[in-house]
């Protein structure tokens, strides 16, 4: 089978959309994990309540799975028959995975940010634990929206 | 309905009654007695009173958490909190003498753990110091000098010892010296030399930075002084396990403790109280707050004690305090948590619990949306309701999350998603992933009705305060703009559209600058005013994530399947497609359900309360028979 630069690109794509909220998450869960270990050495039973917080700027990673999963799907590759995709088309499809591969890095970092802040309402006033949830959920919204718009484009695509 | 109306009470009493009028309110607990603002601050009596009694409870704390690890307790989420009645809890605390005996005696035991503990390291750190020199095989009171000549164990640095032996290869001192081992940074070893050489023996010490060991305190070669610690060790291990025994000998009056405890906690929140009261020689005077609902309970308790009482109720004046009850339908209080973690009403606003649910309900089962996720989550929720004895907030989230899987189970069958695409149920309406931007309208048609919704609370909240001109300016026409605005999205309603939002606009510019002074400045806020619209079209564009949400879960199960179907090739595939299948699902439901939950808290608080709700009220904390360890059967 002949391989086009389409192709190529449409799974640069997906590996972009995979890789970069990946990179964003991983860094952010982390981020909060150091946070809250800090408050859970002082206090083991905040663990809860702090790994609710940590769990949040884990989601970009997923959206950024997701977009990939659907890139895949479109193009045919899962099905096992990869479509011959053009090299505008496979720019299409790297366009379309732009906006969750980019706002997914920079969000869930930033997002961590606020997370990790809101450990520290945690430890002084865990009874507050949901406005620092409401913060870290602030910033998720970005990353909903560019999943958003991902996903509409890619199923707005049509090979054939 | 909605915020329990609070009355204000004014108790005046003898003082020799207080004591039993506060007994009678606590088991009451309807009663939040309230500071009254004297000058002179309270009594030094009762502060001293006061810190005493958090001295024992304190004191009492420690042993309880000290003997836990030792009694077989039954797990309280399961079992529920022993009970205990309140006649057996002031049998109890008629002991208190013994009581503390049990409690010094845990004192005692923990100073023994404590220096056992300090024991146990000195030695750890003299073991390991004697160790190396295991190969020493002269008594270390032997060493020293015998009057001609010294006797030393002496320490160098590793790096140092190659140099020094060289050293003394060259010159003639009579200077001896033994390697006998050695530790991680030191070489160890034996010198010998002539009383008449010291000082020489002094210099080379320096220069090669050597110390010299003295082993105070010690008697025998190093290998029996180390034996010796070791068993010394082994006889603070049995020690410990001695004492563990006798404190397991206690384990069983853990019960009386906690039950002390909690009765010297119910004295202290009555004692907390007589700091908030006016009083003078013979008589007191309270000021409390007290559910409408509750007064006639109030009445027939305080009249219960004595007859020589006066009780008079009032409505709360505008600038008290007062604390917040909320009183909602069954259905309705499980949301009460989201509203509760975000800020209770204020105690003259909205409670918007009865408004929001709908709208949490909703949104939460749209964002999971699958009819299978639902039916576990439901299921599991009912479960643990069924099954642990949650109380408060715990159990309003498990209930919060009942309702939330049956929203889901709905959602899921009118998008046909049964454990994403595992199961194929033709959808009630249509699958998201056919036909995303319908479901995107429907968010968004969602999301206006919550504005609409908010917009016309605020309103509501204008008239209620009589400030029917506010409401019709300030809401009113935004309703009018916003609806022509909407309706100029739909082609057959352009025409009139046009009008409407024509009309909505021309009356904010001249209405919403009604509060500057000159002309010039009511019309340019009142234009500026216009603005705001862009924040109504962020707030209906953040329910998209209704759509986002929704199709996560439903192409991440895709995802699960997918993945768990390649491994079916045989026996051990199959096994491992179903390990991967329920782990994946189990996982994908738990991100899934914390991810509605978060965002459609979010959705209520930033757009739907941003737009009339005031929070900041003080919940109410009445006087009652608050317990830590045992629940009181009997009041």
């Amino acid at each position: 089978m002949e391989i086009t630069l389409g192709q190529v690109l449409a799974l640069l794509g997906a590996a972009m959309a995979v890789f970069l909220p990946g990179v964003g998450s991983a860094r952010g869960v982390g981020m909060v994990g150091e946070a809250a270990a800090g408050v859970v050495t002082e206090d083991p039973s905040k663990f809860s309540q702090t790994l609710i917080l940590q769990a949040l700027p884990g989601t970009q990673g997923i959206y950024g799975l997701l977009t990939g999963f659907v890139v895949m799907q479109r193009i045919g590759l899962l099905g096992g028959k990869l479509l011959p995709l053009t090299t505008y088309q496979g720019l299409l499809v790297f366009a379309a995975c732009l906006p969750i591969a980019i706002v997914g890095l920079l969000s869930a970092i930033s997002q961590a940010r606020a997370a990790a802040a809101g450990v520290g309402i945690i430890a002084k006033r865990p009874e507050e634990l949901a406005k620092g949830i409401t913060y870290a959920a602030m910033v998720e919204t970005y990353a909903v929206l560019s999943l958003l718009a991902s996903i509409l484009m890619l199923f707005g695509l049509r090979f054939s | 309905m909605a915020i329990v109306k609070m009355k204000k009470m004014y108790l005046l009493g003898l003082k020799k009654d207080l004591d039993r009028f506060l007994d009678a309110l606590q088991r009451l607990g309807a009663v939040e007695i309230a500071d009254i603002e004297e000058e002179e601050g309270g009594s030094s009596k009762i502060t001293a009173e006061l810190s005493d009694l958090d001295t024992k409870l304190s004191r009492l704390k420690f042993a309880i958490e000290f003997l836990r690890p030792y009694a077989k307790e039954q797990n309280p989420l399961f079992y529920g909190r022993p009970k205990v009645s309140l006649r057996k809890l002031r049998e109890i605390s008629s002991r208190e003498g013994e009581i503390f005996e049990i409690v010094d005696a845990i004192y005692g035991f923990e100073q023994r753990f404590s220096r056992l503990k300090t024991e146990e390291g000195r030695i750890g750190n003299q073991i390991e110091l004697i160790k190396p020199w295991g190969a020493l095989d002269i008594p270390v009171e032997d060493l020293g000098t015998t009057g001609r000549v010294d006797l030393k164990a002496i320490s160098v640095p590793k790096k140092n010892f190659k140099a020094l032996l060289d050293k003394l290869k060259e010159t003639d001192l009579p200077l001896e010296v033994i390697p006998v081992g050695e530790s991680r940074e030191e070489n160890l070893a034996l010198a010998i030399y002539h009383r008449s050489a010291r000082s020489e023996v002094q210099e080379l010490y320096k220069e090669f930075s050597v110390n010299t060991e003295e082993f105070n305190g010690f008697a025998g070669t190093p290998a029996e002084i180390v034996r010796k610690l070791q068993e010394r060790l082994e006889a603070i291990e049995v020690e410990r396990k001695k004492i563990k025994e006798e404190i397991a000998k206690l384990a069983d009056r853990l019960m009386d403790l906690k039950a002390f405890y909690d009765y010297w906690l119910l004295e202290r929140q009555k004692k907390e109280n007589l700091q908030k009261m006016a009083d003078t020689e013979k008589i007191f005077v309270m000021k409390a707050y007290v559910p409408e609902n509750s007064v006639e309970s109030v009445k027939k308790a305080v009249n219960s004690v004595t007859d020589a009482v006066h009780l008079a109720f009032e409505d709360p004046a505008e600038d008290d305090d007062i604390p917040v009850v909320l009183s909602n339908p069954r259905l309705v209080q499980p949301f009460e948590i989201v509203t509760e973690l975000y800020s209770l009403p204020d105690p003259r606003g909205i409670d918007p619990n009865v408004y929001m649910a709908p709208f949490f309900f909703v949104f939460f089962g749209m964002m999971v949306s699958d009819a299978a996720y639902g039916l576990v989550l439901s299921l599991l929720s009912a479960l643990a309701l069924w099954k642990l004895k949650l109380a408060g907030m715990g159990k309003k989230l498990v209930e919060l999350l009942f309702l939330g899987g049956i929203s889901t189970f709905i959602w899921g069958m009118i998008f046909g998603s049964w454990f994403g695409d595992l199961i194929k149920i033709k959808p009630l309406w249509l699958n998201p992933l056919d036909n995303p931007m319908a479901v995107l309208y429907l968010s968004f048609a969602m999301g206006l009705v919550q504005i609409y919704t908010g917009i016309i609370l605020s309103a509501y909240k204008n008239i209620r305060n009589g400030k029917v001109a506010d409401a019709l300016m300030d809401q009113g026409l935004w309703l009018v703009f916003l609806t022509g605005l909407i309706m100029l999205a739909f082609p057959s309603m352009v025409g009139m559209a046009k009008y409407i939002a024509l009309a909505g606009a021309a009356g904010l510019v001249l209405t919403q600058g009604r509060t500057q002074r000159s002309l010039i400045k009511k019309f340019t806020s009142g234009l500026l005013s216009l603005y705001n619209v862009t924040s109504y079209l962020s707030d209906v564009l953040s329910y998209s994530r209704l759509l986002a949400l929704g199709l996560a879960t439903g192409v991440i199960a895709t995802v699960i399947n997918t993945m768990a179907k390649m491994l079916g090739v045989n026996i051990v595939g199959y096994i491992a497609m179903i390990a991967v299948m329920v782990g994946g699902h189990i996982f994908n439901i738990a991100v899934n359900a914390l991810g509605a939950y978060v965002h459609s808290s979010r959705l209520q608080y930033i757009e739907f309360f941003g737009k009339f709700y005031d929070g900041g009220g003080r919940p109410f904390d009445p006087l009652r028979m608050k317990t830590e360890y045992l629940d009181l059967e009997d009041f």
